[in-house]
């Protein structure tokens, strides 16, 4: 039987046109049902390389706080509209960083944030200010961040400025440390001399010894620092170092550090001796960590440093912590998971007031931001000074006690008694 | 300028040269055999660590017990990456083999992402905790050790390359792959066994200075660029070169770092290759190419 069948009532165009009718039917209610729009949040952290263990946590952070937002009903002011995230991945490589900033835009991305570290930040900044795209900066202390973006807007090169930076800048945090530390030897009653600087070669190594050197002679507190020695980072090696800060008589060790050289300093201080009355570090990552605290064990113990730290004494804060700590596979709210936590909520502030993804109107709401509810430890609300930069993110000065890090100054701040001169071992 | 600085830097520099030499002593006999420069190397030994890692995580044994293990693992992966990818661009142009290799790099770097996560790592030895005091000096038995392991392997690759039947039809076909062919040998064979080596050299390596150096899957690359310093300077494709050369590089790191800022040590360590590279252009122990 192969010829046609002339009887068949339905021909093939019939079949066409139904199926044409039915996918009309079917289709067309799609758009119709007035779907809340979709905002799209390009987030760029360093998820592979050697920054992948903070970066990972700044991405987890922002997915948490994206489900939050979409969980309360999105964007209320637009319609309930939803967030995404467009993830991208410096690599820890500045010039990807760039790469990566690009690539979201182009895949939708209205606003920016990221990215970790100073050097893809930086990277990343010129891209946002010459696509118009909004860019809230979660984490990176490097002070020319924004304050390049604010110069240029303020001598007319550049219209508008896209940048913002809810993170204290490495001049802050030096300042800062310099506070806790005269603070914190004045409570102990054992008045540290000689302090040796040791700090890790990169921009935000150098910006942050810097902003320490800077405060210290702000400040010029009883206390000095007695030598002052970069590594290149990342090290392979760190017992000559080690040796020089030890032949430097010092009081006090005050590193900052990246994840895997605090692994070599910190068994390197133990192993050639270098009494100290505490190492005290002006702020870096490398000394807190879930991940760190299980390598290098006793050798954390007592160990302070000044970091942005989230605000435990705020239940809301606890219960995201307990949540984080189970999809991290046992990771601490910390710095970085809390910072792109907050910053996806300073955004979600921002369009809320902007009521509009436009750039121009979202910018201008970052900018007017007056927010309270941040999970992580203020000074005040979250606002923006002229340079962009929140002048009320600050650190706290932390301590592992018990192998688990704890806030223990400022007294407002505190948690637990800091322990300070450390036991001798 | 502080004597007891100096002595220690001088100490520390040597000490961790072993580390160094053990390093470059697994590229510059795959060089050596093949012509072919293996940007996997670093990797190769991060995956060496991770190795050492599970063994004393999971089974609780010492990287100083267990670093056999690793080497035989890492023998066996050099052998697989030969055999199915490096046997086919031998002949290729280096160009051809740098891509391929950085290719094995990158799926080395990021099977180690996926597999143990991004944080660095350490393995703790009971050794590594312990040191010796010479007077004012110090030194770190884990690295004594390390320095103790690495000139005995080396030493044992020596003898295995100069005195025995399957080490001497290596040097042939390093020598004359054309001529090892006619005397009746597998060259293939022989150039997948001296991979293998490179590999477990470089395999041993990790394991062993696990408990010095701490440890992430990108952490390859810097690993590999040491190597390659070492190698050039040393001499490439020549062990005495890259043993000399992994001493002389730490050591003048090491006191880099005692005369200058300890952030300049690298600088020291490059300016060494330049000058090698102008007054010794084949390196220190290396023959002039052909």
């Amino acid at each position: 039987m192969t010829g046609r069948r002339p009887s068949s009532p339905v021909s093939r165009r019939t079949v066409l046109r139904g199926a044409a009718a039915g996918a009309a039917v079917l289709g067309f209610p799609l758009p119709l049902r007035a779907q809340a729009p979709v905002i799209k949040i390009g987030a760029v952290h360093p998820v592979t390389g050697p920054l992948a263990e903070p970066g990972q946590a700044c991405r987890l952070g922002a997915t948490m706080a994206v489900e939050a937002v979409n969980a309360a009903g999105g964007i209320k002011a637009m319609g309930g509209a939803k967030l995404e995230l467009i993830v991208g991945d410096t690599q820890t490589k500045p010039d990807v960083g760039r790469t990566e900033a690009e690539r979201v835009i182009n895949q939708g991305a209205q606003i920016l944030m990221g990215s970790f570290d100073s050097g893809s930040t930086a990277a990343m900044v010129p891209v946002a200010q010459q696509r118009r795209v909004p860019f809230l900066v979660d984490i990176a202390a490097a002070d020319p961040i924004t304050a390049n973006v604010a110069k240029a807007v303020k001598e007319g090169q550049q219209k508008v400025q896209y940048v913002y930076r809810n993170f204290p800048t490495g001049s802050s945090f030096g300042a800062r440390a310099v506070r806790y530390f005269t603070e914190i030897f004045a409570e102990s009653g054992v008045a540290p001399k000689r302090v040796v600087l040791m700090y890790c070669n990169d921009l935000f190594g150098q910006n942050a010894a810097k902003g320490f050197q800077a405060g210290y002679a702000a400040a010029k507190p009883a206390w000095e620092i007695v030598d002052v020695i970069p590594w290149p980072e990342p090290p392979q090696d760190l017992s000559t170092e080690v040796s020089r800060a030890k032949a430097a008589r010092p009081d006090i060790i005050a590193p900052i550090t990246r994840p895997a050289s605090a692994q070599l300093l910190l068994p390197e201080l133990r192993k050639q001796r270098v009494e100290v009355m505490g190492i005290v570090g002006p702020g870096s990552p490398g000394l807190y960590e879930a991940g760190q605290l299980a390598v290098l064990k006793d050798d954390l113990e007592y160990v302070m440093s000044a970091v942005p730290w989230a605000n435990f004494k705020n239940p809301r804060t606890q219960k995201v912590a307990e949540d984080y700590f189970k999809r991290s596979g046992g990771k601490t709210f910390d710095t970085n998971s809390g910072y792109s936590y907050d910053g996806i909520f300073v955004i979600a502030d921002a369009l809320e007031r902007a009521k509009s993804a436009d750039a121009d109107t979202v910018a201008d709401a970052i900018k007017k931001t007056h927010y309270t509810a941040g999970l992580m430890q203020y000074a005040g609300p979250v606002i923006f000074n002229e340079l962009g930069d929140n002048p009320n993110a600050v650190t706290t000065m932390i301590q592992i006690l018990g192998q688990k890090p704890v806030a223990v100054w400022p007294k407002e701040a505190a948690v637990q008694k800091l322990v300070f001169p450390r036991p001798k071992r | 300028m502080d004597l007891t600085l100096v002595g220690q830097g001088l100490l520390s520099g040597v000490l961790f040269g072993g580390v160094y030499s053990l390093m470059a002593v697994g590229l510059t006999l795959i060089f050596g055999v093949m012509r072919v420069v293996n940007f996997a190397h670093g990797d190769m030994m991060v995956w060496g660590m991770y190795l050492a890692w599970m063994l004393a995580t999971r089974a609780g044994i010492d990287p100083y017990v267990g670093f056999p293990v690793c080497a035989a693992v890492l023998f066996t992966l050099g052998w697989a990456v030969q055999r199915g990818l490096v046997h086919r661009i031998v002949d290729a142009p280096h160009e051809m083999q740098i891509l391929l290799m950085l290719g094995v790099a990158l799926v080395l770097e990021n099977a180690a992402l996926v597999a143990f996560g991004p944080d660095p790592q350490r393995v703790r030895s009971p050794l590594t905790a312990s040191t010796l005091w010479l007077g004012p000096l110090f030194v770190d038995v884990g690295r004594l050790v390390t320095f103790g392991v690495a000139l005995a392997l080396t030493g044992a690759l020596w003898v295995f390359l100069g005195h025995t039947d399957l080490g001497r039809r290596i040097r042939a076909a390093s020598d004359n792959p054309y001529g090892a062919l006619v005397i009746g040998t597998d060259v293939g064979r022989v150039y997948a066994i001296a991979f293998g080596i490179g590999a477990a050299c470089v395999g041993a390596a990790g394991a062993l200075v696990s408990p010095i150096l701490p440890f992430q899957p990108a952490g390859g690359l810097s690993l590999s660029v040491a190597s390659f310093n070492i190698v050039i300077i040393g001499g490439m494709g020549s062990l005495l070169g890259a043993f000399v050369g992994g001493l002389l590089v730490s050591v003048a790191e090491s006191l880099g770092a005692v005369f200058l800022a300890p952030s300049m040590k690298e600088l020291v360590s490059f300016s060494l290759l330049i000058v090698i590279l102008l007054l010794r252009p084949a390196g220190l122990f290396g023959r002039r190419a052909a």
